[in-house]
């Protein structure tokens, strides 16, 4: 690319499992939360950021354009515009690559970057009918018009839909994300049993990585609260997680021998995550290190039904585009969308029959060792707060980088609707 | 020049105020004048269709009527005339053959509202600067160019009291729910919407009210009487003085009803109460306009950072936010950082509770509190206002490690309320630019801050800080840097003093009894229970380590910090505190703490002189070692600081009443009878000899 990105710093909320914790607190407050650190860890002046860009899945309705609301109410004053990106679960990564985009095509320095997610706040839906029973109430002007539409409500109507539930499933293939993880299950032959040891140690390793990721939190505090509290750590691991345990539970998706569970699967969760990145140019300016630089990036189509093997196609794709290949990666991140869908990204990047038929690559695209990959666990263990994650990977990755020493790395997730994103990232 | 005439081509007569070289209009002899010769142009042109009154200022309509003119002509027939020229201008326009309609925009109290309330209607403007009200009671007065008449007559006694007694003044929507407005109007549609009301021709007669009825109006009466005595324990003869016309002027004849608001201005305006409170509101202007070091250049202050999410740190953090300026607070864990902020959300939930702050504008500034518990960059921060522990070695850490991260031309202030600014920039680099900033608890309703200037403060730090308290509506009272600055030194020795009187017998309640009839707010002891008995026992100590002559402490309020009582945060303390419980109840156990048999011994006068002389005499030491420059920074300062008698002026205006011979024979008696630490100070003592006083003698009324 003409003109790299820096990621400067980072921070992200601590991750809590829907309905707990951070239930009291909206997707803007979360990303609120998250940015304000950002800014207050850079000590940048937030006049001089050229765009606000925020990832969000689930947009609230009663902030549209969530990325405005969050860069107003961290105190980005009125005069620095900004932007909502969707590319569902990657749109973490669509904040950083946009904003990459924008500084190789000179328009701006300085961006604001990240996602966030409530999922707690996933909005109940009436039914289609329901909702036009309403509309008829509401014009209804006369009494016994009103009392006619008032009669013709029945209480099926009342019950809702469930957004979380309706934006959980492929409307394309009609399938929802667990049972796309079961197809892949099946395809690649991967056991319960191999997906329960991959979900234990997704907690171990968070569980030892506690003090690590404390560096990249930020405290939130719900202020809706009635008395004070902090929120200060993620609460999905479970330190004293049992393969015992993870065995005992039911699958959720398939009858039929489903292998997938609330256990070998991610965990719905509410977060954000920010980032402040920067062109070279404005590294000068600012007089700020960075963390680390986006060498490149790749997003890449794929089977709906298949959406979990997106990574391999992104990781083909950014291949192309930057020569490096598997073995060039001193780190991995792939998202834990699934035990399964990650054991089956390492499969199919191994498997040269896939490489032919999908990839149109002569040879498989190689290992993903376990021992770099999700070093720190991964959203088995911490939650998958959908908008944010993306954020979330690119920041553990490039702190872990430091810590090993490490030149480059290799994040990646896999995107509800058959998709998958790549990004390399290295130290300066 | 204040008023100008202009009459359109629909013959409609917009009389505009506009005061000349001010911000502000106001009415004085002059205006009063010129409006009255308008009005006599006015009455000539039988063609008008009405009378539009507005204002030409952006924050204020008419702010009342010129104090100073009330104290520059202090003469009992003077004062009668201009009442009268006022009844008779405002009657003027009152009785106008044409419909007349006051636009509201910005302040519209005293004189202001009063001629607003002598149109035949009025229109209100929901811009932020709109507010109605009579406040004459808070200067010991009443109103009394007609408000106190016409008041009651439009909106009934019952609210009528409501406002004038209190002195409470209204925004727009509130003035409109109590009828005091007709009508409420977008600033921009302002005119349109008043010039719409002439249409509506003079005003019908006021309906008949129930409450005007003569056992109602009894009713109401005897209530607000009671209220008024219960709050201001009959010490403020104002409020008093405008129930009475109020009650006794509803169905009078006009000129009648005039005349007792006339006859009862001209006594209130004669008490000693009334000349006090009017010093206040002049010493709070002063402040207001507290010139900065002549040379000195104020730096802006666009970012704050708070070290400290304490209760003080918090309520800084708070009432900095709320006006504007972004604020990081700092703290060492989460945990500390929650509490604040949860007390800074507190106070914003209860400013939008009470309307003074919209949700959004409450959500906003609570958004403009930055937390952190980590090093972050501090080169954006024009000021730091240090809140920690009161411990000298903690807070000279901070200051060294704030001094090591901040720019070179940062502030460090620090909120301390006893250890010496001096030693705080101790070892710094640059000590000049260490300055206290004292906020007193609770920050949103204590209007003072000491400034404290340290040996070495420049100029330049006292401008920066002194502008910064004003540009958030603080009133500052600048003090050398000496032990418990101005307010906690004068106030603690009283508080030592209720102690020493517990110790002797005498029940707490009593003793603050004593002190509440004197005209504090609060007593000693409920006031030590609120600061905190470990806070207090700290200032003590400290100042008794440092000021040899004050009384030696006893051991009672280290004993309640082994029983942990610490007043009202634990729940315990002189008295009980329960939260939700509305009063508190006194100790049962207080008794662990004095001996046996107590004896109590004294008379009441002897009690009440023990605690309010010792303070007379520490003030007049704080200005003869040059820690204030006038006797005004110790009356201001402790009127605004601790709520000391208003009524009486302050400790040195008080001492001034009683003479300094009286002061010093007082306090002779009691350094004789009572304890040698009452022995006045050679500066009263010097006083009494050559009979002079804290301040000018007044000009005789």
């Amino acid at each position: 690319m003409n003109a790299s990105l820096y990621i400067v710093d980072g921070a992200r909320t601590p991750f809590s499992k829907m309905g707990t914790d951070l239930a009291a607190s909206d997707a803007v407050e979360l990303g609120r939360a998250a940015a304000t650190a950002v800014l207050a860890r850079t000590g940048l002046d937030p006049a001089l950021i050229d765009e606000v860009i925020f990832g969000c899945v689930g947009q609230p309705i009663d902030a549209v354009n969530i990325s405005r609301v969050i860069a107003l109410r961290a105190g980005v004053p009125a005069h620095v515009p900004a932007m909502t990106v969707h590319r569902n679960c990657a749109s973490g990564f669509e904040s950083l690559t946009t904003a990459a985009d924008r500084i190789a095509t000179g328009r701006g320095g300085i961006f604001l970057v990240g996602g966030t997610e409530s999922m707690s706040h996933y909005p109940l839906l009436y039914s289609e009918s329901a909702a036009r029973k309403f509309t008829t109430l509401a014009r209804a002007k006369t009494l016994p018009q009103k009392l006619a539409a008032f009669l013709r409500f029945r209480p099926a109507d009342f019950s809702p839909r469930i957004s979380l539930h309706l934006g959980l499933t492929d409307p394309v293939c009609g399938l929802n994300m667990g049972q796309t993880a079961e197809l892949l299950a099946r395809d690649w032959r991967l056991s319960r049993d191999a997906q329960d040891h991959f979900a234990l140690r997704s907690h171990q390793r968070a569980t030892s990585a506690r003090a690590r990721l404390a560096e990249e939190i930020t405290p939130v505090y719900p202020a809706s609260s009635h008395s004070p509290a902090a929120v200060t750590a993620d609460n999905g691991v479970r330190e004293t997680q049992t393969l015992e345990a993870l065995e005992k539970l039911r699958p959720l998706f398939d009858k039929l021998g489903g292998t997938v569970t609330a256990g070998n699967a991610s965990q719905v969760t509410d977060g954000a995550a920010a980032l402040l990145v920067m062109s070279e140019a404005a590294l000068k300016r600012t007089g700020l290190t960075p963390l680390g630089r986006l060498v490149d990036y790749a997003y890449a189509g794929c089977e709906p039904a298949r959406m979990g093997l997106g990574p391999v196609h992104a990781i083909a794709r950014a291949q192309q585009r930057t020569g490096l290949r598997l073995a060039d990666a001193g780190l991995i991140e792939l998202n834990e969308a699934f035990a399964a869908q990650v054991l089956a990204c390492q499969a199919a990047a191994r498997s040269s029959a896939f490489a032919r038929e999908h990839l149109g690559l002569d040879h498989a695209l190689g290992e993903i060792p376990d021992d770099i990959l999700n070093v720190n666990g991964g959203a088995v263990a911490l939650g998958h707060p959908v908008g944010a994650s993306g954020t979330r990977l690119v920041l553990t990755a490039l702190k872990e980088l430091h810590r090993r020493k490490a030149r480059r790395a290799l994040v990646t997730l896999c995107i509800g609707g058959g998709q998958g994103g790549a990004l390399w990232l290295e130290t300066p | 020049m204040n008023i100008t005439r202009h009459i359109d081509d629909d013959h409609v007569c917009t009389l505009t105020f506009d005061r000349a070289g001010s911000s502000a209009n106001v009415f004085d002899r002059a205006t009063l004048e010129e409006l009255d010769a308008h009005l006599a142009v006015i009455e000539q042109q039988a063609i008008l269709r009405g009378v539009l009154l507005v204002s030409a200022k952006d924050k204020i309509f008419i702010a009342g009527a010129d104090l100073h003119e009330f104290v520059r002509s202090p003469d009992p027939d003077a004062l009668a005339a201009i009442v009268d020229l006022g009844h008779r201008v405002f009657t003027r326009l009152q009785q106008l053959h044409v419909p007349s309609v006051a636009a509201i925009h910005g302040a519209c109290l005293g004189g202001g509202c009063e001629l607003a309330l002598a149109c035949d209607w009025r229109v209100a403007s929901t811009g932020k600067p709109t507010r109605i009200g009579l406040p004459e009671t808070q200067l010991g007065i009443l109103p009394a160019w007609g408000g106190s008449v016409r008041l009651p007559a439009l909106i009934g006694l019952p609210a009528a009291l409501g406002m004038i007694l209190p002195g409470r003044q209204l925004v727009g929507i509130q003035a409109r729910k109590l009828g005091l407005v007709d009508e409420l109007a977008h600033p921009e549609y302002l005119l349109a919407t008043a010039r719409a009301f002439l249409e509506r021709g003079k005003r019908p007669r006021p309906a008949f009210r129930a409450s005007h009825l003569p056992l109602a109006r009894h009713l109401v009466a005897t209530k607000a009487r009671r209220d008024v005595l219960a709050k201001t324990r009959g010490h403020y003869p104002a409020p008093l003085k405008a129930l009475e016309v109020c009650t006794a002027s509803l169905g009078l004849p006009l000129t009648d009803a005039l005349a007792l608001e006339k006859a009862a201005f001209l006594e209130l305006i004669r008490t000693p109460e009334c000349r006090n409170l009017l010093s206040i509101f002049f010493l709070q202007e002063r402040a207001k306009k507290l010139p900065a070091p002549a040379g000195s250049t104020a730096r802006p202050v666009h970012r704050v950072a708070v070290i400290g999410a304490g209760v003080m740190g918090a309520g800084i953090a708070q009432w900095t936010s709320a006006r504007g300026l972004p604020v990081t607070l700092k703290d060492v864990a989460p945990g500390a950082l929650a509490h604040g902020l949860h007390t800074a959300a507190t106070l914003y939930r209860e400013a939008t509770q009470r309307h003074l702050l919209t949700r959004a504008e409450a959500t906003a500034g609570l958004d403009r509190i930055t937390p952190v518990h980590t090093a972050v960059p501090l080169a954006s921060i024009d000021l730091v206002i240090e809140a920690a522990i009161e411990k000298l070695d903690a807070k000279q850490a901070i200051f060294r490690d704030l001094e090591a991260r901040v720019r070179p031309d940062t502030v460090l202030a620090s909120n301390t309320s006893a250890l010496s600014i001096d030693s705080l920039a101790h070892n710094l680099a640059h000590p000049e630019r260490v300055i206290g900033l004292h906020f007193f608890n609770p920050v949103h309703r204590m209007q003072l801050v000491e400034l404290v200037r340290g040996p070495r403060t420049s100029p330049d730090t006292v401008a920066t800080a002194l502008q910064f308290a004003k540009a958030i509506g603080k009133l500052p009272v600048v003090v050398n840097d000496s032990p418990g600055f101005l307010v906690n030194r004068i106030l603690m020795p009283c508080l030592v003093e209720a102690v020493r009187l517990f110790r002797e017998g005498h029940a707490p309640g009593f003793i603050d009894r004593l002190m509440l009839d004197f005209g504090m707010p609060m007593g000693p002891l409920r006031l030590a229970d609120e600061v905190g008995i470990d806070v207090a026992l700290h200032v003590a100590r400290d100042l008794a380590h440092h000021l040899p002559h004050l009384a030696p402490l006893d051991d009672t309020l280290s004993r309640m910090l082994t029983q942990k009582w610490l007043g009202k945060k634990s729940g315990t303390g002189f008295y009980l505190h329960h939260s939700g419980a509305s009063r508190t109840k006194p100790n049962p156990d207080i008794d662990l703490l004095r001996p046996a048999h107590p004896t109590p011994g004294n008379h009441r006068d002897v009690l009440l002189n023990r605690l309010v002389l010792i303070m007379v005499n520490e003030a007049a030491r704080c200005l003869a070692e040059d820690v204030i420059a006038s006797p005004e920074d110790a009356d201001f300062g402790m009127i605004l600081g601790t709520g000391w008698a208003p009524f009486r002026g302050g400790p040195l205006r008080y001492a001034d009443s009683l003479g300094a011979s009286t002061v010093v024979s007082r306090l002779d008696a009691l350094a004789r009878d009572v304890a040698p630490h009452f022995a006045p100070c050679d500066h009263l003592r010097e006083m009494a000899r050559n009979h002079r006083t804290f301040y000018a003698p007044p000009p005789p009324l």
